[in-house]
């Protein structure tokens, strides 16, 4: 789809270059027209001197008198040349001497001819015209009379002005298509900015398009930015209410299950709670879980979130001598929704810190697939026992957790593959170096 | 150990209530942030745990508070949400651990006794002082393996100078932590109690394991183990 700007240079250059090619053919054959109704003039006026100048000479035949021809006709090649021929005699003026001139054939009394001709290199035209004289009554007393004239100052002066014309059409075309150029940048200009916004906005370097676009653009860019702002403020009305959901749903839950008596009868119902528990629990948080990057949204970096959740969890695992390294390489950023990130750390991390020693690693990297496009590979990695092949596939089942005395409602894992295929990544459980589970992330980045 | 419960819902409140007292904690309670601030503030507390969902001055701004009020003792939030990013504000905040809704009581008691101890300086469950083992969990006491039968009052009073054996405590201190506000305060039964104590776990006078600082209180003065 070619841009509107070459649309708009192609759509005005075409017409303007079919109107200059017009305006060039009228000029030129109106210059030609003139030019060659001068031509006609003069050798009209060359005939009439040539035949008012004509004398009989004295051995038969007519010529000028070589005192009064002009200095052009008495100089070789000068351009102008004459004849007077009829069957019998012919003179020609001396500015023919050298050439092998052919004024044309010998026309009857009363003929007018008007030829092209070549003498030796020279183009010329002639006009011929055939006078019978009254003192004889034979063909051999008409008498043809031509003058031709050299077309070269003629085609000089034509391909002059061509020259010329086509100078001027051609600097005129150029410079309304630099003025159009520059008027189009200008006035097209809005719409650069907006494309250029735009695309900040989806790469998160912005929030939304800035103010001051002129009136025809104003609508666009206005609601463009309701929709953005509207849809962000969607998204958190959204979670809002799901938290107070989950809130007003538990809260009667934890009464319930502190108003449990002990003992058997209870048991029944307390696993009831938590069934209730984690349908609520997975429900919601699958809900909550945008999937994707809200434009204007920029990308997440890892070390914040990561290093927040590290406090987070070196706190609540005090009673574990942990160690939680993190290894993200710099640009490591995750290009969707903060919240999703951090449960889908979160998650890894509180099950790694849950079954290690002492050892947990984040590592992060971003890795380049094809052109312009990356992919976001986090390992979350612990010293604990490992998964077993055999366990590895019904980890990631909703609700199961191989070892039912850790707490936890054993469905973080469930919900981090449900997060990583969200955004069209996936999730790996391999052995880790360190010598327990690693849970491998890949996400496509942009 | 004194404990404060910011929680608005009544039922799980009053039973949380019920059950701590139960499991020997002098418990103070308050139905949203405002009370909690005042409680939080006022009252000498071992613990606190605090909803995150409160009505009026949110948990988080409770505990920021608390916490900008130059307020150390532990803090345990519950969250209802128990998504990681109010897990993570919430510890930012200045609380110490979190239970998600709904929970089990034990859970509950389980990770404040763990945070008391923390917040002691001590890791395990198990208190050991020589040959006085006290643990927080079963509630029971020992002197060189065998068990020494102690009263409520007398539980708390060991475990409060055993937490934090090697500081002084002041009479006022074990005072506040026996009694809710609203009872009447005798300094002489804390001396009585002291007596009692001695007595059961140092029967021969040898061990001397709580120490006498005239005018200042009491001290645990024997060396903590496995701390």
């Amino acid at each position: 789809m070619p841009s509107i700007s070459r649309r708009l240079l192609i759509s005005v250059s075409l017409p303007l270059a079919l109107f200059f090619g017009v305006m060039m053919y009228v000029l030129d054959s109106g210059f030609r027209a003139l030019s060659e109704r001068s031509l006609h003039e003069l050798l009209d006026a060359q005939m009439v001197s040539l035949i008012a100048g004509a004398d009989p000479l004295p051995g038969g035949g007519y010529a000028p008198p070589a005192q009064s021809l002009e200095t052009r006709l008495a100089s070789p090649h000068s351009g102008l040349y004459e004849e007077i021929r009829s069957s019998e005699r012919q003179w020609r003026s001396p500015s023919t001497v050298g050439l092998s001139p052919d004024f044309g054939p010998l026309l009857r009394s009363g003929e007018r001819r008007f030829s092209y001709g070549d003498f030796g290199h020279d183009r010329v035209a002639i006009e011929s015209r055939a006078i019978q004289f009254a003192d004889t009554d034979s063909p051999a007393g008409t008498y043809t009379f031509s003058v031709a004239v050299s077309l070269s100052p003629y085609e000089e002066q034509l391909w002059e002005f061509r020259r010329q014309l086509f100078g001027w059409f051609a600097g005129l075309m150029l410079a309304l298509l630099v003025t159009l150029a520059a008027l189009l940048r200008w006035v097209l200009s809005p719409l650069r900015r907006m494309e250029r916004e735009i695309g900040e906005v989806e790469e998160g370097r912005t929030e939304k398009l800035g103010e001051g676009y002129p009136r025809e653009l104003a609508g666009v860019s206005g609601n463009l930015n309701a929709l953005l702002v509207g849809e962000r403020k969607r998204v958190v009305r959204y979670r809002d209410t799901l938290g107070n959901l989950a809130h007003s749903l538990k809260t009667p839950l934890a009464v319930m299950r502190s108003s449990l008596p002990p003992g058997a009868p209870a048991a029944a119902l307390s696993s009831e709670i938590d069934r209730m528990t984690a349908i609520i629990e997975h429900q919601l948080k699958r809900a909550a879980a945008s999937g994707g990057a809200l434009l204007g949204a920029a990308p997440v970096e890892l070390a914040q979130v990561a290093s927040e959740l590290r406090v987070t969890l070196l706190k609540v695992y005090a009673r574990k001598d942990l160690s939680v390294e993190l290894a993200l390489a710099p640009g490591a950023a995750f290009i969707g929704d903060r919240g999703d990130l951090t449960e889908l750390l979160g998650n890894l991390l509180d099950n790694a810190c849950k079954w290690c020693q002492v050892r947990v690693r984040l590592s992060a990297a971003v890795e380049p697939v094809s052109e312009g496009r990356a992919r976001l590979n986090i390992a979350v990695e612990d010293d604990g026992p490992g998964i077993s092949e055999a366990d590895r596939a019904r980890v990631l089942e909703r609700g199961v957790r191989t070892d039912q005395t850790v707490p936890g409602h054993g469905i973080g894992l469930a919900m981090v593959l449900d997060t990583v295929e969200l955004y069209g990544g996936t999730l790996a459980i391999e052995r880790s170096a360190l010598g327990g589970a690693c849970f491998r992330v890949r996400l496509p980045g942009r | 150990m004194r404990i404060l419960i910011v929680e608005d819902e009544t039922a799980l409140r009053e039973s949380l209530k019920g059950r701590l007292e139960e499991a020997g904690f002098t418990v103070d309670v308050a139905r949203d942030g405002e009370e909690g601030l005042f409680a939080g503030r006022e009252y000498p507390l071992d613990v606190a745990i605090v909803d995150l969902g409160l009505p009026g001055i949110s948990g988080l701004e409770l505990i920021r508070r608390l916490r900008a009020d130059t307020k150390t003792y532990p803090i345990l939030i519950l969250t209802a949400r128990d998504n990681w990013q109010d897990k993570v504000e919430g510890l930012q905040a200045g609380a110490d651990d979190y239970v998600a809704k709904p929970f089990h009581f034990e859970e509950v008691l389980a990770r404040v006794q763990a945070l008391l101890r923390r917040a002691g300086g001590w890791a395990s469950p198990q208190l050991k002082c020589g040959p006085v083992v006290l643990d927080t969990r079963a509630q029971t006491v020992s002197v060189a393996g065998a068990p020494v039968e102690l009263t409520t009052f007398e539980y708390r009073i060991l475990e409060h100078l055993m937490l934090r054996a090697g500081e002084v405590i002041s009479k006022a201190e074990l005072t506040e932590r026996l009694y809710d506000q609203d009872y009447e305060r005798d300094s002489n039964v804390i001396e009585v109690l002291i007596g009692r104590l001695r007595r059961k776990l140092d029967p021969e006078e040898r061990l001397q394991p709580i120490e006498t600082l005239r005018g200042r209180g009491y001290r645990f003065a024997l060396a903590r183990e496995g701390a």
